[in-house]
């Protein structure tokens, strides 16, 4: 089968104890070790493996990388071959290089952000278990995220120097890593340059989004809520903690999804997202928008967007 | 207290101590807290000038510099600003706290990408 779903991201953090406080205790995840350099591996009580994010001690903010995970071992021959024959480098590392993860693919997408593909990763378990498991821990902190869900990344965009990252990462991630492209943005005078570039291996609405920059960055990652009501519980969690929000709940017109963007204390945008909006099977149809409707694309209540979301990211490698 | 970290009731003590915050462009002036970022003060006052972006010394686009007073400055991203230019005064709005009255002038700013005129970012 391939690439199967995201596993985690990499993020690095300006000071760690403030760091954990928003990953514990706002997001609600559980850390589960801690490195000789230093190294926090978080994961939301719903997932299984040892750690979706991994917490990095730096002096800049941004995404080292990010790692999905392949469905059988031999999808990692089968894909390492099949970025060499795409002209692409490709890396294998041994088994533990990739934290507490068996054998690695390494290399870089075409907009140059790191990216890792696994197999196995060291099993923890969810926070109720496998057998008669109750719907929820009782031991929930802040807005109890349930998983890492997706990353939007900022790939460069320069139409009149013929760069355009956003496809680039797009044709490479269906040609060489099998997914498909759900939804899209069209841009530019006669709506030929495409800005925003959605997709999923699953039948979520996306497992990665590319979104057209001036450069290469992360624009957020995003952890999965149930429903409406649990955002704004997680809304009400960030007052309290006088987290950044960058967007109060609303609804994205892409993907459907009910939203709250937000900044961990390093200024990485997180995103909580809720609903799984429609089911997007091999046959669905692509969604196409038009820059003219970004707004609502965007933000379906207010049909505006605010500098700051454009404007605002963190380093992307 | 600190950004991330929970409201509490208590009064604040010496942090509460409120130095005057100018803007050497336009002459504005705010109040700000020993204990509040300059940048949250602007914010929470309503008030404009200094670009409030991610808060968390992340994003750069809050870049100032300090032309008269002194400030403390939490963790910021080197990126955006290195060790020589924070020994001269450079600092992110959002990370950095009044120690006295603070004359500043606004550096950074929403970046605007080429692409811009596609929609979007
Ligand atoms: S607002 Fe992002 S660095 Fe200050």
């Amino acid at each position: 089968m391939g690439v199967m779903r995201i596993g985690h991201i990499n993020l690095r953090v300006l000071d760690m104890q403030a760091a954990l406080r928003h990953y514990r205790d706002v997001l609600g995840m559980v850390p589960t070790d801690e490195d000789h350099k230093g190294n926090v591996y978080l994961k939301c009580w719903d997932e299984w493996d040892k750690y979706s994010v991994m917490l990095s001690p730096a002096d800049r903010a941004g995404m080292n990388h990010v790692a999905y995970k392949v469905e059988r071992d031999s999808d990692l021959d089968d894909i390492k071959a099949r970025i060499r024959d795409y002209g692409r480098e490709v890396e294998e590392l041994a088994p533990g290089e990739l934290p507490y993860c068996g054998r690695a693919l390494r290399f870089k997408m075409p907009s140059g952000h790191l990216m890792y593909l696994y197999a196995d990763k060291e099993f923890v378990g969810t926070s109720v278990g496998t057998l008669n498991p109750d719907p929820w821990p009782d031991d929930i902190r802040g807005a109890g995220a349930h998983w890492l869900d997706h990353v939007l990344l900022l790939c460069e965009l320069n139409p009149e120097a013929g760069v355009n990252k956003v496809v680039e990462n797009e044709t490479f991630f269906r040609d060489v890593l099998g997914f498909r492209l759900t939804e899209q943005l069209m841009a530019g005078p006669d709506k030929s340059v495409k800005a925003l570039a959605f997709m999923t291996v699953s039948i979520k609405p996306h497992d990665i989004a590319f979104v057209g920059g001036p450069c290469n960055g992360l624009h957020h990652c995003s952890f999965f809520l149930e429903d409406w009501g649990d955002v704004l519980r997680a809304a009400d969690v960030m007052g309290k903690n006088r987290v950044k929000m960058d967007v109060t709940p609303q609804r994205h017109g892409i993907t459907r999804g009910k939203t709250i963007y937000f900044f961990d204390p390093s200024g990485n945008r997180n995103e909580t997202f809720a609903g799984l909006g429609y089911a997007a099977y091999p046959d669905m149809p692509v969604i196409t928008w038009t820059d003219d409707q970004i707004g609502s694309a965007i933000f379906y209540h207010t049909g505006e967007i605010h500098e700051a979301f454009t404007a605002v990211y963190t380093e992307g490698y | 207290m600190a950004d991330g970290e929970p409201r509490q009731s208590m009064p604040a003590q010496d942090g509460a101590r409120l130095h005057r915050i100018t803007l050497r462009e336009t002459g504005e002036s705010y109040a700000c807290a020993g204990d509040r970022s300059l940048l949250k003060a602007m914010v929470a006052l309503g008030r404009r000038g200094i670009p409030s972006g991610c808060h968390g010394g992340g994003c750069g686009v809050c870049k100032i510099r300090v032309l008269e007073g002194s400030v403390r400055c939490e963790a910021m991203s080197r990126s955006h600003v290195s060790v020589e230019e924070q020994a001269t005064g450079y600092a992110l709005a959002c990370r950095a706290y009044p120690l006295s009255d603070v004359v500043l002038e606004v550096v950074g700013g929403m970046r605007k990408g080429l692409t811009r005129r596609y929609g979007l970012l």
